[in-house]
């Protein structure tokens, strides 16, 4: 499997044929192996249907995606689907069957041995706290397990890339910052992760880079911090409110 | 592998759905007894039991008594004299003894009958040339004879016992009609074994059925039932399956498989042997019970054809054929309920423009040529020529034919509507 080097999007846009105006206009940018980019935007900003052009969901009217590799090659296809993860806003899995059924599944289509899916459920249900539950039918479950249980299978196969869409939305506290906590420590071990979300100041703690857009366009690219800076803002909220409302 | 996984996660959550596994096997047994068992009370009640019929006898003459005791001696009517009732009173009766039928002979019947018949007679002898005068040819009314029946009697009962007695009225008036010749030509009495010979000398008709192999057992309520109500059962199979590919389309599951390494036509595979496994278990079961269990219940017990193989290609061709529906189906829906609705109302119309409920062929001829287009139908008529006409293959060729087209159109529909999602 190809190392991934560089995700470059060049000139980005999307319009729905149903849609009177561009859901993405002219959106540019490069995210490098190992970062945390969190694209932030209000309702209705094009957050969802920017992350899902980058994993190939759905294909840009204008403009490309390229994911490449440490010695320069384009990475596509099966390739490229190997080493993506997509964790969508909705829960996506099967209700009717326990975490470990779910896990068997989704690790078999990415052609995982038994053993490899056993160990690999093993631990992430252990670490999102799920172990007890692992042969429950997932019907039964909490917001906050079944947010758990969507983010373990998108991490079944320890994709390079994870894309979340909103991975919080709709959890209680402790169950948000459980999940934080681990998205912190798949962080730590490499994985690039691109991350949508209405939570600002978890995406202040967690994301290297924001991208903020709204109304289909970026509004502000760069570090954290820096970015903060740069606009005379207290913080990652007044930054958001100040160019958001601006636009 | 993927495949192999796949299967697995449809057979998991098959039998996670325990109420609609259930329905699945035990909605078709649960109509095959039911249905077999009202058929086959229908068919005793018109061939083995007596009809219940009130009469009221008001004829002055011989006549009445003579349809009565024609009647009675044909063995297919239980006789009620009533004859203090008149016409409309015996209605009456009928409605509040809860009775079906009933006869009213009007007060006349033996002198016009007698009168028509001189007529008759006298024209012929003058035809004839054995009587030199001719008589009057004014026409003789007859008097009505008035047949009362519930309303809840199908109309195809009350015709059989109105052509019945029609039949009784012919001998009655055939009778009193040689009984005129005689005594027109000067003989006071009509030899009776003279009379005996005409009046006996009916042809018997044999009902055959018209079948190929002779070995084949005649047509009864099981033979008709068991594969008509599988085939209804295993279409209704568009509820399950349809629904899951929409709830696999419409949540999130769908979104996750586009980004993985895999490909939605893995997926439909598993789904379509899976489902196609449930249909030919819903036959094996229902059959099984239609050979074992049938008979022990005083029903007629399930032959199957001698042409084994033919049946078990009609058998997987039927099945594919209710599993491609329910996936196109499952394919073009954009919600559950919509695939719900929407299969299960075709299903009903295939069903009843199939011959399910009612053989095509008293259809209008309009609905005979729109039953074409149902896939119950062709399945239908492929079981018919094995189980109740010992058909070969040769006969099964269209039907085979048919299904093969109505399978393709709803695997390419499906395939084409998953493509423009991109699924495929």
């Amino acid at each position: 499997m190809p190392a991934l080097a560089q995700i470059e999007i060049n000139s980005v846009s999307k319009k729905y044929k149903t849609a009177s105006i561009e859901s993405l206009s002219d959106i540019s940018f490069s995210i490098n192996v190992g970062q945390t980019i969190g694209i932030l935007g209000p309702n209705g900003a094009g957050k969802t249907t920017l992350i899902s052009i980058l994993c190939g969901l759905i294909s840009p009217t204008k403009g490309s995606v390229s994911y490449s590799s440490e010695s320069a090659n384009i990475i596509s296809g099966v390739d490229l689907k190997r080493i993506i993860g997509f964790v969508p806003q909705e829960y996506a899995f099967y209700h009717e069957l326990t975490p470990v059924q779910n896990m068997n599944y989704f690790g078999s289509l990415y052609n995982l041995s038994k053993k490899e899916i056993k160990e690999k459920t093993d631990a992430l249900l252990s670490v999102l706290g799920l172990s007890h539950v692992a042969n429950k039918k997932i019907n039964t479950f909490s917001g906050g397990m079944k947010r758990k249980v969507n983010l373990a299978i998108g991490l079944i196969h320890s994709p390079s890339v994870l894309f979340l869409d909103e991975p919080t939305v709709g959890v209680d506290v402790q169950s948000k910052l459980s999940i934080i906590e681990f998205l912190k420590k798949i962080r730590n071990q490499g994985t690039t992760i691109i991350y949508t979300s209405h939570h600002l100041s978890e995406a202040e703690d967690f994301c290297d880079e924001l991208l903020l857009i709204s109304k289909g366009k970026i509004v502000a690219n760069g570090p954290t911090k820096q970015l903060i800076e740069k606009h005379k803002s207290d913080n990652l909220q007044s930054l958001f409110i100040k160019l958001t409302v601006a636009e | 592998m993927k495949l192999m996984a796949s299967i697995k996660k449809e057979l998991l959550l098959l039998f996670s759905d325990k109420v609609g596994l259930s329905i699945m096997f035990l909605m078709p047994l649960l109509l095959v007894f039911i249905i077999t068992i009202i058929q086959d009370s229908a068919y005793k009640m018109v061939n083995e039991n007596k009809v219940s019929l009130i009469i009221s006898n008001q004829d002055k003459g011989e006549q009445g008594v003579k349809l009565i005791q024609l009647l009675t001696e044909s063995g297919l009517f239980e006789m009620h004299a009533q004859n203090q009732l008149q016409s409309h009173e015996l209605k009456n009766y009928l409605l509040d003894e809860n009775k079906l039928t009933a006869l009213y002979i009007p007060e006349n019947f033996s002198d016009k009958l007698k009168e028509k018949a001189t007529q008759i007679s006298e024209t012929l002898t003058y035809e004839l040339g054995l009587s030199e005068i001719e008589k009057s040819n004014t026409a003789i009314i007859l008097p009505n004879l008035h047949f009362y029946h519930d309303p809840v009697l199908q109309e195809n009962y009350s015709y059989s016992i109105t052509n019945v007695i029609g039949s009784f009225l012919n001998i009655i008036e055939n009778e009193l009609m040689i009984e005129s010749i005689y005594a027109e030509v000067g003989i006071e009495k009509s030899p009776n074994d003279f009379k005996e010979k005409i009046m006996s000398n009916k042809i018997v008709i044999d009902r055959i059925p018209a079948k190929n192999d002779e070995h084949m057992i005649n047509p009864n309520s099981t033979q008709h039932n068991v594969p008509a109500w599988t085939i209804f059962a295993m279409f209704f199979m568009v509820v399950s399956l349809g629904s899951n590919i929409v709830k696999e389309r419409v949540n999130g599951s769908f979104l996750r498989l586009k980004t993985m390494p895999t490909n939605y036509t893995h997926i439909l595979s598993a789904k379509m042997i899976v489902y196609m496994v449930v249909a030919v278990l819903q036959f094996a079961l229902i059959f099984s019970i239609g050979i074992t269990v049938f008979p022990l219940i005083n029903l007629p017990q399930l032959v199957l054809p001698s042409a084994f193989s033919a049946f078990i290609v009609m058998m997987l061709m039927c099945s594919m054929a209710a599993v491609s529906y329910a996936m196109m189906i499952g394919a073009l829906s954009k919600t559950q309920e919509q695939s719900n609705g929407v299969g299960a109302v075709s299903i009903i119309i295939f069903a009843a423009l199939g011959g399910i409920w009612v053989p095509t062929f008293v259809m209008p001829e309009y609905l005979q040529i729109i039953s074409n287009f149902s896939p119950m139908h062709w399945c239908l008529e492929g079981f018919y020529i094995l189980f109740l006409k010992g058909g070969s293959w040769s006969q099964l060729f269209p039907v085979i034919g048919f299904l093969f087209i109505f399978i393709a159109v709803c695997q390419i529909t499906t395939y084409t509507k998953l493509k423009l999602e991109k699924l495929i």
